[in-house]
């Protein structure tokens, strides 16, 4: 399996055994699809993006894989009380990744994360809906 | 002087209203009126613009501006608010959402006499 599958499997994998504010199922996807009617429900899907492949050393290469973790729910009213959780729970995600190495493919550990925007205007607006993506980097020196 | 273009606009809504319409719910929170509505345009739309991909139904209502009361008061549409129409045995749920750069609703005649709502499907429930 390739470098970047691994990634997001072991990420998949540790998202779900994790203890977070919102009991979620996290699954990997290549394109998350969706209609608007199954968004009622939290969604998370974890999508290989990105790999950049630069030399390490004279033996080895550095593999910094991104990976995008999207956090979707269609809500209610949009207020501060039903949006505020949310955008915990996407922190919570980024904090549970920072400084890791993952316990399911340790040979990758943790670079960086990046959260812009927070969340997405467009869905929010023409869909009521919150969407927020957090791109995780892991690297991998092999 | 009486607007000929106007008077033929209103008759057009009068049939539209008697001969193309059907009865739904308009909510909004706990209040509810029940409307005589025409279907307008009803298209599958698909956004991928943050790379998440959300399909959904886009369906316009076409509502007489006088038949909106919420609460006994005359009401425009609102970012939100349910439209809910029964079919046979389901009962399918639209929210009042803009579409594109389009607000959620404009005027539909040049008199301000019907409002064309713009709405997304979000559920449908068996009933």
């Amino acid at each position: 399996m390739s470098v970047i599958t691994n990634i997001a499997d072991s990420i998949v994998a540790e998202l779900n055994a994790a203890s977070l504010s919102h009991p979620l199922t996290a699954v990997r996807k290549f394109v998350p699809s969706f209609t608007l009617t199954e968004m009622k429900d939290l969604h998370v899907t974890v999508v290989p993006k990105a790999i950049q492949v630069t030399k390490a050393d004279r033996t080895r290469n550095t593999f910094d894989a991104q990976i995008d973790i999207a956090i979707q729910k269609k809500f209610e009213t949009g207020d501060l009380a039903e949006i505020d959780p949310l955008l915990d729970l996407v922190e919570e995600v980024a904090d549970f990744f920072r400084l890791r190495r993952l316990d399911s493919y340790p040979a990758a550990h943790w670079m960086k994360t990046e959260h812009s925007p927070i969340y997405s205007q467009e869905h929010w607006d023409e869909m009521r809906q919150f969407t927020s993506v957090l791109t995780l980097t892991f690297r991998v020196v092999r | 002087m009486s607007d000929v273009l106007e008077a033929g606009s209103n008759w057009l809504q009068q049939q539209r209203k008697q001969h193309a319409s059907r009865n739904v719910i308009y909510r909004r929170s706990s209040k509810f009126v029940e409307v005589l509505a025409t279907v307008g345009r009803t298209q599958f739309e698909q956004d991928d613009g943050t790379g998440a991909i959300i399909r959904t139904e886009v369906r316009d209502y076409l509502i007489d501006t006088d038949d909106l009361l919420l609460g006994g008061n005359k009401a425009i549409p609102g970012r939100g608010d349910r439209i809910e129409e029964v079919d046979g045995d389901q009962r399918f749920i639209y929210e009042v959402v803009p579409i594109g750069s389009e607000p959620h609703w404009r005027y539909s005649d040049p008199y301000r006499k019907t409002y064309r709502i713009h709405t997304k499907h979000i559920d449908t429930e068996a009933i």
